[in-house]
Order: C-alpha cells, then structure tokens, then sequence
C-alpha cells in the first residue's frame, strides 16, 4: 500500500504527466492532418432532379490564397446519405458538416417535403441546428457557386444577409430549429427566406460571376472556366411550408403586411401620399420606422374569438415629395409629424394589416400565429371553440380589431 | 483538514446546479411540459432546507463522523445500511455526471473524437483530487464558481431575445399529476445536499454566517430558473430533442459569428466545474467505504472509485435502457432515502438519544440526592 502511495505522490506528478502525453502523443503523430482527411462544409445545397437526390457543397479549404478557399462539389444518388457519399468519394475527403451555416433547399424538393433532409443532416450529419434555411430557385451548382462567389468577390456572406434582413420589415428569416418548432406545433406550418438565381438583373439583385461548370462534373473550382452573368435576387420573398411541404410562395409586398404583426421586425419604411393640411400640399411622403411594438390581446366576447393587435409605431418622416417644399420645413431637423399625416399612416397601416389578415385567412396560413395566441393565452374558451367550429376552420369564425398608435421621434 | 463556512457555501451551490445543465430539462419536459421549470423549482427549494436540516445536524455531531455520529443515535446495523445507501446514491451521481460530460464531450464538443482520450485524463484528474482531499475540491471550486456563474449569465443573456413567453402558456394544461411524475422520476438530479453527510467532523463552523448559505442556494436556484426560462423559450416543442442546454442555447443564434466561439469557452469551463463534482462525488464514496470497511488509509478506496468510473464508461450507448432504469426507479427512491429519510432519521435518533441520556442524568441526580439525604 505504501508503494502505491509513493506512486501517486505529487514528486511522481510529473513522471506521470508526462506519460499520459507520450500514450497520447505517440499514436496521433502518424496520422494524417485532418485538413487532409476531412473537408469542412459551409454551406450545403440539395435538390431533387429527376427523381435524383442532388447535392452541392461548399468546402473550405483552410490557405493562404483567399482566392483558392473556397470550392464547389457536388453529386447525386437515389437517396441523400448516397447522395453526400458520392461527395466524399469524389474528393477522397469525409465531409465534416459541424461548421455548415447555410442549408438552402431547392424547389422541387421544398415541394415533395423538407423534412426527411433536414432530420438526416441535423442528426446524421451533425449539421448544426442554428443553420440558415433557404429555398433556392435555379440550378445547384450553379447556385452554390454564386453564393461561394458572393463571398469571395463582394465580401459579403449569405448568413449576414438574412441576418440583417430579420430586423427590418421586409423578411422573415429561418434556421433549422425555428422549422422544427414550427413543423412540431399545433399549427405545423415554417418559413424560409427565398433567394432567386436570375439570368437577368432586377433591381435588387446582386451580380455574381458564375463558371459554366456543366451539369455532369463533381468538382467546380471558383475562379476557372467560362464566365457568366447571374444575378442572385433576395427580395424578401419568403417560402410557406405546410407540415414539412412547400405550399407557397409570398410576395415582398405581403410579407411587409405580415411583418407589421410581428414584434421581431422593427424597422422599415411607410409611403402615404395625398397629404394636404397646413404644411403639407398634396404630397407623399415616405416615413422611416424606427421602432415597431406589436402587442396581440386576444379575448373572447360572448363567445366569439376577437385577435386584438395595437401596434405602436414611432416614426421619423424621411421624404417629403411635393411640388413645393415649405419654407417651414426646410433645414429643419424637428419633425413635423402633423394630425393629417399620423390619420394618413393609421389609415394606410391599418388597411396592409388587414390585407394582411384576409390574405392568411383566404388561404388558411396561419403566419399571425392566431391559433398560437389563442391556445396559449385563452386555452379553456378557444378548445371549447374549436370543438364547436373543429380543428381546421378556426379561422373563420374570429373577429380582427386593429389599434395603431404613432408618435414621433422627437 | 477543515473547510471554512463559506467554501462549504460554495460547494452546495456548485452541487446545486452541477446536475441541471446537461439533459435534466430536455427530460423533464417530456414528461411534465412547459411547467418542468416548477418541478426543478420547487425540488430545488426542497434541496435547500434539507442543507440546514443537515448542517445542524453536523454541528450537533461536533467532531465526529457520520459513522460515528450515526451509530450513536441509530446504532450500528442501521448506520451500515444507511451507509450502503448513501454510497449508491453517490455511486449513481458521479455515474450519472461522467456519463453526461463523456458524451457531451465524445459526442457533442468534438465531431470525432476517442472516448479513452476524454476519459482516462479525467479518471486520472478526479483520483488526484480525491487524494488531495476535500479542502482541495472546495478551494478550486471556490476558484472557478464565479467564472461559471458568469458564463451562464452570458449564455442565457445571449440568446434570451429568442424566448417566448407564449411557450409557458397554458399553465397546468394537464393538471399537477405530471408534475408530480416528473418530480418522482427525475428525483436522482436533484438532492443536491446530501454530500454533505460526507463532510461530518470537516467543516469549521466558527464563521458560520447563515445568510450566506441562504444566498447562495438562492442565487443557485435563480440561475438554474433563469437558464431553463430561456432554455423552455427558445426550444419549446422540439426541447426534448435537446439533451445539452449549455451548448444548445450557446449555439441557437443563427449563423457564424465570433462571439459564439466565446460561448465554447464558457461550455469548456462548465466542464472543468463538472469534472469538480465529480471529485466531490467519488470522495463521497471513498468516505463512505472507508466508513463501511474500517479502511484506514485512502488509496485502497480511491482505487476502487477509479475502477468504478472506468467500468461505468465503458457501457456505451447500446446499454441506453439499463440507463434509464438506474436513473428512474432506482435512483429516484435511493435519493428519496438518502436525502429525505436518513436526515429525519437521524434527527429523531439523536433527539431519543439526548432524552434519554437526559432521563440517565436525572436518574443519577436522584441518586446522588437521595444518597446526600441518607448520609
């Protein structure tokens, strides 16, 4: 016993300090660096071609040469496992999906269902939850070239695009975590940010150079073969899933409706126009919002489900256009946010959001989270509700009131 | 070696959260929803007052040991039994948080990563401060509590704009009956204060401050309720897919940004704050065997703790059922006897002990008196 003793005593501390390294040392200097056995995928892309699963990555590289960091693999199997195996095989790499911070999801796959790719990624795979979601429009490959271009040419990555995006009234963005709460809820529906590859420019399109990679070839190197014009288009159209399934599309314009009952969305800009009062003479005027506070009260009366929402806008008027400034105006840094002009933004914030409501209802998507507010916050009265009208037509029976308040920044 | 009063404050509010941030409340919501941070809540205020149930009765001890002090009040059959039951209750703790941090970090931390390279260090490091001692085990987590405490305000500051407050709604949906379930099956997490059986005679109450105490396990509570608000908001329905909340919370803001590679390092630290548990914990169980074997020495007990944790982690995965059922069933009445029952046994033995040394005394003052009347 006291031999053992003597073994562990602290003057042997070093003695066995430096034997756990060397049996750890000795077996790992003989390996490979991983740079070369593993590929470290940021962005992953699949798609469903012709009954194919097809799949594009980015790999990053880690070098010196910027230029050279990026590249584009892809391939394609019956299945997506088979899929990402056709990858690896193709570079002699294991793909390493822990750092992959974009997972985009092209259409003809959105529309036979999502979730069968995101659960083999996400467990599988290991692609980290917080991971962007987008659905894509437009061929694979060349779609991850240009996001890998985007990156390496304009200095500008994809997730810091949809990131800035969420906070003005304009998008909506998604991860892999906030599809699955949306795809486990009552009311299974998700979103996801939709970015256009477009041949032609738009106005809020981004010119990406892109390389004619061919449709068969697994490996696309950025900066080597022909150069075409792409343009990628993120204009805040977003994607609707119903239980896993995309059900449809929605317009920039509605999406900034929608935005208006949601809290997360804060800032944006409101355009009225035929302004007339004391300072104003017939102009529009466009109002940039610099704080959005959305509060749902729902309640029931008599019975019936009334969605009360009072939003809170402070806003600051950017654009005065008109024939002729007020000399009033001019130079002035207060606001000269008058009677007329709040009448003519509750007026004009009131109808999108009931363009908004009536959108949701007529074709039963539930984006306001209605049934959400309801459920949680009225749980007795809303079940004995449902079981009166059941499950699916909750929407109709309940009755929208609308409370805006706006105030200046001043 | 003695521990001062508020290194003892510390290592209760380290136990106190050591078992809370891994898998405990993805499990809990499969079973009691959206109102599992109540079950911890109210568990956790249990654990609290049995900390000064036991810390009175370590001063009525005095200098002596729990086996000591035990087979004073209950007797020595007793007390062996009580002492096999303790051992279990921190055999099943330190397995439980081995377990947890070897596949947090084998399977969590690391894509890739030999379960040997995590576990011998760690088996080697909880045997070096056993050996040391338990004044060494409360002066590192004096060391590291606040680095933790802050690192787990920052996770949850981090990704507190995520939550939302619908999640908790409606309250008691399905009534208490799950909450009561979910307290009986989860029993084996909590039960924090019952190392401190193992620290009878160690502890030096001559700067006893009692509001320490209380804040401490206060502030424990607070943190733990804090991070599970977060933890229920962000993840709602999909929690139970969440068996790491440290690391899922860090990691549920979207995108790559720098500071989620500070997230890492607070994550790291909380596994340095985990492996000091589970020194605590094998310490335990060499106080107990040395106790239950009359072994003088603590060699031959810290080899046996070793060997235990190593077999322990060699049940991989597959073994997923046996797991449950030590952690259900058997745990949870194991913790029910040993934090709930032994301490009130104890109390009531100690309290018929001083009766009836009492009524001894006043025998022989009757007659000592009787024999000054008759002289």
């Amino acid at each position: 016993m006291k031999k053992l003793k003597t073994l562990f005593s602290p003057r042997k501390l070093v003695l066995w300090l430096s034997i756990i390294v060397l049996i750890f040392t000795l077996p790992t200097v003989n390996e490979p660096a991983m740079s070369q056995t593993d590929a470290i995928v940021t962005m992953l892309c699949v798609d469903k071609v012709e009954d194919k699963i097809k799949v594009a990555v980015t790999v990053l590289t880690p070098s010196q040469d910027k230029k050279a960091n990026y590249q584009v693999f892809s391939g394609e199997g019956d299945t997506l496992g088979s899929a990402v195996d056709s990858v690896s095989l193709a570079i002699g790499k294991e793909m390493g999906f822990a750092q992959c911070g974009i997972m985009a999801l092209g259409d003809e796959l959105c529309e036979e269902g999502v979730m069968q790719a995101l659960d083999y990624m996400t467990r599988a795979k290991k692609v980290g939850r917080n991971a962007i979601l987008i659905n894509f429009t437009g061929e694979i490959v060349e779609f991850a070239q240009a996001i890998s271009n985007l990156s390496l040419e304009k200095s500008l990555n994809l997730d810091e695009i949809i990131n800035f995006d969420k906070r003005y009234i304009l998008s909506q963005d998604s991860n892999i975590e906030t599809f699955y709460i949306g795809y486990y809820n009552k009311v299974p529906l998700g979103i996801m940010p939709k970015i256009k590859m477009e041949t032609e420019e738009d106005y809020n399109s981004i010119e990406v150079a892109n390389t004619d990679s061919g449709s068969n070839s697994n490996m696309t190197t950025t900066g080597d073969g022909e150069e075409n014009k792409k343009f990628l288009v993120n204009d805040g159209t977003i994607s609707v899933f119903k239980e896993g399934k995309k059900y449809m599309d929605i317009t920039p314009d509605m999406v900034k409706k929608i935005n208006l009952f949601i809290n997360d969305a804060q800032k944006g800009s409101i355009v009225i126009e035929n302004v007339t009062d004391h300072i104003y003479n017939d102009a529009k005027i466009v109002l940039n919002i610099l704080k959005k506070d959305t509060k749902i009260k729902p309640k029931f009366e008599n019975g019936v489900p009334v969605y009360n929402a009072e939003v809170g806008l402070t806003v600051f008027i950017d654009e005065i256009i008109e024939d002729e400034i007020n000399k009033n105006l001019l130079g002035r840094e207060q606001d000269f946010l008058t009677d007329a002009v709040v009448e003519k933004i509750k007026e004009k914030v009131q109808l999108d959001m009931l363009d908004a409501i009536s959108f949701c209802v007529s074709n039963d998507v539930d984006l306001l989270s209605i049934y959400k507010h309801f459920y949680n916050l009225k749980n007795k009265q809303f079940e004995e509700y449902l079981s009166t009208v059941g499950e699916k037509n909750y929407l109709d029976g309940i009755k929208f009131n609308i409370d805006i308040k706006v105030k200046s920044e001043n | 070696m003695k521990i001062n009063y508020r290194q003892l404050s510390i290592m209760v509010f380290m136990s106190f959260i050591a078992l809370k941030f891994l898998a405990l409340p993805s499990l809990m919501y499969v079973i009691s929803g959206n109102m599992s941070y109540l079950v911890a809540l109210v568990l956790m205020i249990v654990d609290g007052l049995y900390v000064f149930l036991i810390l009175d009765l370590m001063k009525k001890s005095g200098q002596k040991n729990l086996y000591e002090f035990m087979r004073e009040c209950l007797g020595p059959v007793l007390s062996k039994i009580i002492l096999i039951v303790l051992i279990i209750k921190y055999a099943l703790v330190s397995a439980n948080i081995s377990k947890g941090l070897e596949f947090f970090v084998v399977e969590n931390l690391y894509t890739e990563f030999n379960w040997v390279v995590f576990v011998l260090p760690l088996i080697i490091l909880v045997g070096f401060m056993v050996y040391k001692g338990i004044r060494n085990i409360a002066r590192v987590s004096e060391m590291i509590c606040w680095a933790i405490v802050v690192g787990v305000i920052y996770i949850g500051l981090k990704a507190i704009a995520g939550v939302d407050i619908l999640s908790y709604l409606p309250m008691f949906h399905d009534g208490v009956l799950p909450l009561f379930e979910s307290a009986y099956v989860h029993l084996s997490w909590f039960g924090s204060a019952t190392f401190l059986l193992m620290l009878f005679g160690k502890v030096d109450f001559s700067k006893e401050k009692k509001s320490q105490m209380v804040k401490y396990i206060i502030f424990a509570i607070l943190l733990v309720q804090f991070l599970y608000f977060v933890f229920y908001g962000l993840f709602e329905v999909t929690s139970p897919t969440h068996n790491y909340c440290i690391s899922d919370i860090s990691q549920f803001t979207s995108g790559q940004s720098s500071i989620n590679e500070l997230s890492w390092l607070v994550v790291s630290l909380w596994i340095v704050a985990q492996a000091v548990q589970l020194a605590l914990y094998c310490y335990c169980i060499v106080q107990g065997l040395k106790m239950l074997f009359n072994i003088k020495g603590n060699t031959l007990s810290i080899l046996i703790v070793l060997i235990y944790l190593f077999l322990w982690s060699l049940i991989g995965e597959n073994t997923i059922g046996l797991e449950k059922v030590f952690f259900t069933h058997f745990a949870s009445i194991i913790t029910l006897v040993s934090q709930y029952i032994v301490p009130f046994l104890l109390l009531i033995g100690y309290a018929v002990k001083n009766r009836r040394k009492n009524i001894k005394q006043g025998e022989k003052t009757d007659e000592k008196i009787k024999n000054i009347i008759q002289s």
